[in-house]
Formats: structure tokens, sequence, C-alpha cells
């Protein structure tokens, strides 16, 4: 196979083998998933010294876990003996691992503690300190965890640019402005789907256009209160524009909105007195924290590759993983603001459910959708065909004139396939390169 | 056996086939798409739970399954949400059942675990196919406990756990009922 004609940047076409090859999704696996940086998780889910749960860095299984303090690791879950995880629970509390198959054990921090016979079999001569369990490089940004297993990957601040580090730490801050100001709802959401990896993350990435998708549930009211539309801004009077921004050099992208102004806080129809009074609150204390960037919304996105997100007040953080070229497994985790009262974290777990997930009345038919456009890749003629992403081409533009929008992204505003193209040029370029 | 020994055993059995019959004759409304007659069997308070299970060491069973109104789940929800759930499925362009899945509810082992007043506790156990489009199989194996409340001669679920056997869910859509 020549991977370098799988995309063809000017034309804004992208081979449908992108989706269907084995042999192009082995190739992802080395060159897009093992250089990249994986968000893992959240602080929150380690609140105290001993807690842990399994997560994935790429397709790696990992354990993150909270040592005494409060260094956080993130191991990968295969004895260093014969390859056991030496974790199979979801989450808990412990002191340490025990491999289930001789007994070799480690402790939070992935040192090697114990491994029978020892002394007797071993004669004391077994190097404990380089077999303990494979340590992730760790980084910890506003809350949200992140690591690799690549050494020559650049620190995280540079992986991510200081273009998406802007818009990340915005995805991260309290609907009042306050940095780190998401929790983790108890208990990721996992599901899998027979689709390639890639249907999720372009949707994400910037897909503004499939309104058609989720006709069905636009007629229905599931946004926050259960009375109105399922996005909350729907609710704002203040104008917006829509835009996507791509980092076109990372692979990042981001889906927001700029209001024309500060505006005042428009309720949310129907919801209760003590969540509107939250929000409003939260509204007035952004402004003030956060000036003329408070008129920034972030819809959504990817941190490249497949770390995915949603927000505009409903914020979850999620991956792409794949198990082959046509089955993903996803993760989700659900977050609600640390501060906020009782009654708003339950308005919005409701929200999330019936919007998010294979229970969600949204994303059920996303998730159809990209079975169905699978199938569109499989076959010997329908292959030979590629997929079109022409949309709004050509009329990028840097960040001008909000300039705190970025210096390195390009823009382009109201429904376009800009992050797509952006995503997948990237994508390609890994791909291709020798 | 005294009289009043077997007045109580009839009156068991009469509550087991009436309970039975209850499910019964909901998994055939779900079957046949007759949601608005099975939305009739709900009570209006009903809240209709399905948390996720985790994997959990054995000395921390709690971790098990998530929990109710706090925790992430599957379904956690009341009356209003489902209507809404039905409209979706009703209207012809919910793509994820349209066209729509072939449905077949079963529900198996009833026990009758308490009665209490108007409200029974039924524990039961579910197998739900789900065939789709032309390849398409969703299976769903687990145990459920209803609460049932007796209102003007009529049962209604006031509350349904749904305590689904998978973990990482093994299907890309839930879009049937439980």
């Amino acid at each position: 196979m020549n991977f370098s004609d799988l995309i063809d940047v000017e034309a804004g076409t992208l081979s449908r083998e992108a989706f269907s090859s084995e042999e192009i999704y082995r190739r992802e696996l080395e060159r897009v998933f093992m250089p990249a940086w994986n968000f893992v998780g959240h602080t929150s889910q380690l609140a105290r010294a001993g807690d842990f749960f399994q997560s994935r860095c790429g397709t790696e299984s990992v354990i993150v876990t909270r040592g005494e303090g409060s260094a956080i690791q993130v191991l990968l879950n295969s004895c260093r003996h014969r390859g056991m995880p030496v974790c199979r629970y979801d989450t808990g509390n412990t002191s340490g691992f025990v491999c289930s198959y001789h007994g070799w054990s480690y402790g939070l921090d992935g040192a090697l503690t114990g491994v029978p016979k020892f002394k007797e079999r071993y004669q004391g001569r077994l190097d404990r300190p380089r077999w303990g369990l494979i340590r992730a490089r760790v980084a910890v940004f506003y809350g949200s965890i992140w690591a690799t297993f690549d050494d020559a990957a650049p620190p995280l601040e540079d992986y991510l640019g200081a273009d998406m580090q802007f818009y990340l730490r915005s995805l991260l801050q309290g609907p009042d402005g306050a940095d780190d100001g998401y929790e983790v709802i108890g208990g990721i959401v996992k599901w899998q789907v027979p689709c390639n990896w890639k249907f999720g993350a372009e949707n994400f990435a910037g897909d503004h256009y499939h309104g058609y998708s989720h006709i069905s549930v636009e007629r229905l009211s599931v946004g926050l209160s259960g009375k109105t539309s399922r996005h909350n801004f729907a609710a704002v009077k203040t104008p917006r524009q829509a835009m996507s921004v791509a980092d076109p050099k990372r692979g990042h992208t981001i889906r927001a909105s700029v209001y024309q102004a500060l505006g005042a806080y428009d309720p949310q129809e129907g919801a209760p007195d003590a969540v509107n009074d939250y929000y409003r609150a939260c509204h007035e204390e952004r402004q003030r924290r956060l000036g003329d960037k408070a008129r920034l919304m972030i819809h959504g996105g990817v941190i490249f590759p497949n770390t995915h997100f949603n927000s505009a007040g409903r914020t979850t953080i999620g991956l792409w993983l794949p198990l082959s070229a046509a089955r993903t497994e996803i993760w989700r985790w659900l977050f609600v603001p640390k501060n906020a009262p009782a009654i708003v974290k339950d308005t919005l777990r409701e929200y999330y459910l019936r919007y998010a997930g294979p229970g969600g009345m949204v994303e059920q038919d996303d998730m159809e959708n990209w079975t169905a456009a699978q199938r569109g890749t499989q076959s010997l003629v329908a292959r030979k065909y590629p997929f079109n992403y022409q949309l709004a081409m050509g009329l990028a533009r840097r960040s001008r004139p909000d300039e705190w929008l970025g210096n390195e992204v390009t823009i382009t505003e109201d429904v376009a396939e800009h992050n797509q193209r952006a995503f997948y040029a990237h994508w390609a370029r890994l791909i291709a390169a020798p | 056996m005294t009289l009043v020994d077997r007045t109580d055993a009839l009156a068991t059995l009469l509550l087991q086939a009436e309970v039975e019959r209850f499910f019964s004759a909901e998994a055939e409304l779900l079957d046949e798409r007759r949601f608005d007659q099975w939305l009739d069997l709900l009570h209006e308070d009903i809240r209709y739970w399905m948390p996720i299970a985790r994997n959990a060491s054995f000395d921390r069973p709690e971790l098990e399954y998530t929990r109710e109104k706090s925790e992430a789940s599957w379904f956690d929800e009341g009356k209003d949400t489902l209507r809404k759930r039905v409209a979706q499925l009703q209207s012809g362009d919910h793509w994820a059942e349209e066209p729509r899945s072939r449905t077949t509810h079963l529900v198996a082992n009833v026990r009758i675990a308490t009665t209490d007043g108007a409200d029974i506790t039924a524990k039961s156990r579910f197998v739900v196919c789900a065939y789709r489009l032309e390849h398409d199989l969703d299976l769903f194996i687990g145990k459920r406990v209803d609460v049932l409340r007796r209102e003007h001669n009529a049962l209604k679920v006031l509350r349904r756990a749904i305590y689904l056997d998978q973990s990482v869910l093994l299907s890309r859509n839930l879009t049937t009922f439980f």
C-alpha cells in the first residue's frame, strides 16, 4: 500500500482505506498512538492515598494510582514476569498489586516489592529495581491526567502547543471560570461500536454539519432542564459566531463559539431556581475573572489523536480506543462542577445520561450512523471512491481580530470541515512518514 | 395444613401468577411496540435505573454497581424522560431505531421478595434479544428488581432496578426498554 496516496489535501479527499485497512490500523498504533500524550483520567478520581483506577494509554492497559503524598503514577498493567495484568479491578483502594500467577507484587509506584523465593531460588540476585512495572511519563494539566510511553515525545505543554493549552485550560475551568473546576462522577461509561475510531474522532473534532442526524431529538426537550432543546446555549440571546479551530501542526481541533459581547445570564427555562441561581452566579463570576475572554464558549473537540470532549454546559471527556480497523471501544468520563450544590450535580447527571453514550437520545443516532458509514468502507468497489471533505474549503483564516484565540491555530467560521481536514492532514503525515 | 395456611398459600400463588402475568403482558407490549400502553404500566413517580457494572474486589462488593442518583449509569431517570424516549422511538427519524429493531423480551425466575402494603417487590431475570437490520444482534442478560404498586386495583411499576451483567457494553446502543 502506498501510504502517501491516502489523502489529497488540495482536493479535500481521503481514501476509505483509512477506515477499513488492518494494515493502516497497525501502522496507526505505532505512528499515531504511540507518540501521543493520552488523557487517562482526572485527579478527582484519586482523592485518597491508595486510590487507583484502570485506564488506557493509547491501547495499553494502565493503572492510574496515587501513592503516599500525592504522587500520581500511570503503570503498565502487565507483570514483568509473565505479562499478567496485575490489576483486574476497575477501581478501588490498595497498598499495592499482586500478580495472580506467580505472586510478584508491586507498590503503588510500580516498584517490585515482593518476589516469592527471592532468597532461596533467585539467590537474592534478582535486580528488583530493574523489574518494576513499566511507568509511563505523567503530566497533570489543571486536574486532567495525561500519559505517554514514548520517551521521545515532547513535554505535554509542547505536545498541546500554547493555543490548545488555552482551550484545554478553558474546558477544565468550572462554569465560574476557576481553574480545575470539575470533578468526575463515579463510574466511567464504556461501550463498543463496530466502526473505525476515526468516525468518532472526526465527528467530535468539528462536525457542525450533522444536524440531520439528530432531527428526532431536536423535537424533544432533552436539554439541562428537560424543558428546552438539547443545547443549553440555545437559551443565550447574545449573537455568537460558531467556528472550527484547528492547530494544523499538531492535529488538535476545537469546536467553539465566540459571543459578540459579554451578555447577561439567560436562564435555562424550566430548570429549578437553585440551578439557575447557581449558573447565574457562575456566569457573572466567570466574566469578572476572564474579562473579554469570557465570550468564548467551547462546544467540544479532540486532542490528537483520540482524546475527545464535549462542553458548552455538558462537560465530558472520552477516549476512542481502537480494537481493530472496524471496532472501537469508547470510554467517557462525566464531569460536574466541584463546588456546585447537589441539585446542580443531579440535574447535570440526568442531562448527560439522556444525551450521551449508548443510552443517550442524541448520541445513539451518531453511533448508528458511524456503524453504517463503516460498512461503506469495506467492499472492493466502494473502497475505490474517496470520502469528501470539501465543505467550506478555502475559507480558513488566522485568529484575528480576537488575538487571544491563538497564534498558531487557523479558524473557519460557521459550518465547515476545516477541523476534519486539519485532523486528517496531520494523521496522514504520521502514517506516510518513512 | 389448616384452613388459614391454605388461604395464605392460595393468596401467594395468586399474587405470583398476577405478577408473572403482568411482566409477560408488559414484555408483549414492548415487543409489539405498543409503547404508549407500556407507559401506562409505569407509575407517574417511577424510578428507572440501570447501573453500570464494575469489576470489584471481593472485599469491596459495594463497588460492583455504580450508585443510583450519584454516579454514572446506563439509565437513571423518571417517567418524563421515558416518555421522551417513547416519542423518539415513534418518530420515524430516530436512526438508531429506523428501521426498527425486532426485540424479544423474556422475563424469568420471577420471585416475590416482599410485600408491604400496596407495594410488591419482585426479583426476576431477563433476556432481551434485539435483532437489527440484516446482521446485528444485541443480547442483554441480567437481573431485575421491581417494586410494583397496586393502585385502583391495577399494578404499576414504581421502581425498576436493572442489573445488566455486562461491564463494558458490547452493543453500540441501548434503544430498547428493560
